[in-house]
């Protein structure tokens, strides 16, 4: 099973790349589960033609008990693909970190993994490994591949490195290994000179170098990636390179 | 509001049941919370700390270091108390607060594990669910490790599930092996009331096991998984039920197959046992009773008829008609003034209050 982990700077595209990579999975014949760990709950929205799914963390709000099964906290998107969110608290209260763990203690007691027997799972993680909640998908059982997404701004390149050192300081541990990066051009001055600087200096490999697009706003417009509403253009065409390449990784591995 | 507890109590931590089922086993355990909780998990919810010296600690978590997210201190700690006292495994376990900051304690048992070589366990409690949670995880995580394959012994038996917080220290679990050794048994090993972890390596040698708590079972479970042993879930209460309980072990053990005498009989009437699913499942099939569970919900324990009822609106909804209620003193305060409250007290639920009069039950007559 491929277990992917997506972070990077917040409005960085971590969830406009891992919606695209599920759909290119999914399109390449993956079963795919996609998990959004952000309280905005917006990560797998374009792969529900902008109907968002029920959060974890609402359905708790809303009932005395957990839910019973999968299909109360789930929805089912382009390709097949499984589309769950944690949520998170209320804006300004409670803690989001503990609502992932709690959501990924739920999807475990569910038997997710063993009941719906995905191919590749992807964890969309909000911006940084701020706290234990947010280091959750790394850990042991979970994802075990790290993709850092990145443009060529300095902030976002400063993110990237303390994900990459966090990612670092949990090596003792058996968790995620980073995999590399994958580029979200924003077309700043010298970008592709920067990243390359950055991943070069960090021992990591540019996995994607996703254009400046305008067919994913178009799409995302539309509540869809470009895998779904513009298959044929240079950005789909990337993402699903990145997805073959990361499937014969897998097969090779095995 | 469903869950409050306005008029009685609720029952034990998984975190002391935790504590409780290896009190005895010679191992060290350190639970992961602020400096003074230790005289609940080891004092407050166990009666053998006057008696029984056994190694449990608190790891003194500060508040800073909980928002630093300081885990080394713990690992560093444990590793050092390891090397002055030798325990034969280690156990760490959460609370509250680590639940609340996300600690990774499976991390950190690898890591302390590693340091240390003894064998140690991660336990995921956070002080929220039952006593029965953390007993089980915990009976659980020994009995993977330290049971082997054996030659079988068609006569030998184990007991698992044996802890103060169900079965007190008045003697319960020592009846109990001494009415398996009357029934023609040998007792391999006590889960975990008298045996040290050693004993542990004789289970692989029984025939067939008796859980005499919920937290026994997924020892059970596995044992009947790993080497076929079954299981047969009651505890010899009463004087028919345990002529019962005693045809259940011998099948079992000839035929291989697991069986649930504890909820095998119910009465018509307005009769109720209130509290851990094997004993008072048990009492309720020597009285004709109906059985509340209100510590789990587990479906395998329930008889139709009885209810996992938790809080206290819902218990006092099932007793409005109770005539008899065997159940721990506290519930007097919810039952309608007509029914006659047969007091059991039980550890787990009122504690020291009524300790004294626990009774021990093993081969007695009980009646209405």
């Amino acid at each position: 099973m491929i277990k992917l982990a997506i972070y990077g700077k917040g409005g960085i595209g971590k969830s406009t790349c891992t919606a695209n990579l599920a759909a290119a999975f999914a399109t390449l014949g993956k079963r795919v589960i996609q998990i959004g760990c952000d309280p905005k709950a917006d990560s797998t929205i374009n792969l529900l033609g902008g109907t968002p799914v029920t959060p974890v963390m609402d359905y708790l709000r809303e009932h005395d008990d957990e839910p019973e099964s999968i299909e109360e906290i789930s929805e089912t998107g382009f390709g097949g693909i499984l589309c769950i969110e944690t949520g998170g608290p209320t804006p300004g209260l409670g803690c989001a970190g503990r609502g992932i763990i709690t959501t990924f203690s739920l999807l475990e007691e569910l038997h997710l993994f063993e009941k719906y027997k995905p191919d590749v799972v992807l964890y969309d993680v909000l911006g940084d490994v701020v706290c234990g909640g947010f280091a959750a998908p790394i850990r042991e059982g979970y994802a075990s591949q790290v993709l850092i997404v990145t443009s060529g701004e300095k902030m976002a390149l400063y993110a990237a490195n303390n994900i990459h050192n966090a990612v670092k300081n949990f090596e003792d541990r058996s968790y995620a290994r980073v995999r590399g990066i994958i580029m979200n051009r924003r077309n700043v001055e010298q970008e592709e000179e920067k990243v390359c600087r950055f991943a070069q200096t960090a021992g990591l490999e540019i996995a994607a170098d996703i254009p400046r697009s305008d067919d994913i706003i178009r799409c995302e417009d539309r509540g869809m990636t470009v895998i779904e509403g513009a298959p044929d253009c240079e950005a789909a065409k990337r993402f699903l390179a990145l997805a073959q390449k990361l499937i014969d990784e897998e097969k090779a591995h095995e | 509001m469903k869950n409050n507890a306005t008029i009685i109590p609720c029952y034990a931590a998984d975190t002391a049941g935790v504590c409780s089922a290896l009190y005895e086993l010679g191992g060290m355990t350190v639970v992961h919370d602020a400096s003074g909780c230790n005289s609940t998990y080891a004092t407050h919810d166990e009666p053998r700390w006057e008696s029984l010296q056994s190694d449990i600690f608190i790891s003194a978590l500060t508040e800073i270091d909980a928002i630093m997210g300081n885990d080394e201190k713990l690992i560093s700690d444990v590793t050092a108390a390891a090397a002055d006292l030798h325990p034969g495994f280690i156990t760490v376990c959460g609370s509250p607060m680590p639940m609340m900051t996300g600690v990774d304690f499976d991390a950190i048992a690898s890591e302390i594990e590693r340091r240390t070589g003894i064998r140690t366990f991660a336990m995921h409690t956070n002080g929220t669910r039952s006593y029965l949670d953390g007993a089980s995880e915990a009976l659980l995580a020994v009995t993977r490790a330290f049971a082997n394959p054996a030659p079988r012994d068609p006569k030998g038996v184990n007991i698992l599930g044996a802890t103060p917080l169900d079965l007190y220290t008045n003697g319960t679990a020592e009846s109990v092996r001494g009415w398996m050794e009357k029934q023609g048994f040998s007792v391999k090993c006590c889960l975990a009331m008298s045996d040290r972890f050693e004993a542990l390596s004789h289970l692989g040698e029984a025939a067939v096991n008796l859980v005499v708590s919920a937290c026994g079972l997924p020892a059970a479970e596995y044992l009947r998984e790993a080497y076929g042993i079954p299981y047969v879930c009651g505890i010899p209460v009463g004087v028919r039920f345990t002529v019962i309980l005693a045809e259940a072990l011998h099948k079992a053990a000839a035929s291989g197959e697991n069986a649930a005498p504890c909820m095998a009989h119910r009465g018509e009437g307005h009769i109720y046992c209130i509290g851990e699913p094997v004993y008072a499942g048990s009492l309720a099939c020597e009285l004709g009773a109906h059985l509340i569970s209100p510590v789990t919900d587990d479906r395998r324990f329930l008889a139709p008829g009885d209810s996992a009822a938790s809080s206290e609106e819902e218990i006092a909804e099932i007793l409005r008609n109770a005539e008899h209620v065997y159940a721990d003193p506290l519930y007097r305060f919810i039952l309608p003034p007509e029914a006659m409250l047969h007091p059991l007290a039980h550890f787990a639920f009122s504690g020291r209050c009524y300790e004294h009069t626990i009774p021990n039950l093993i081969c007695k007559e009980i009646s209405l």
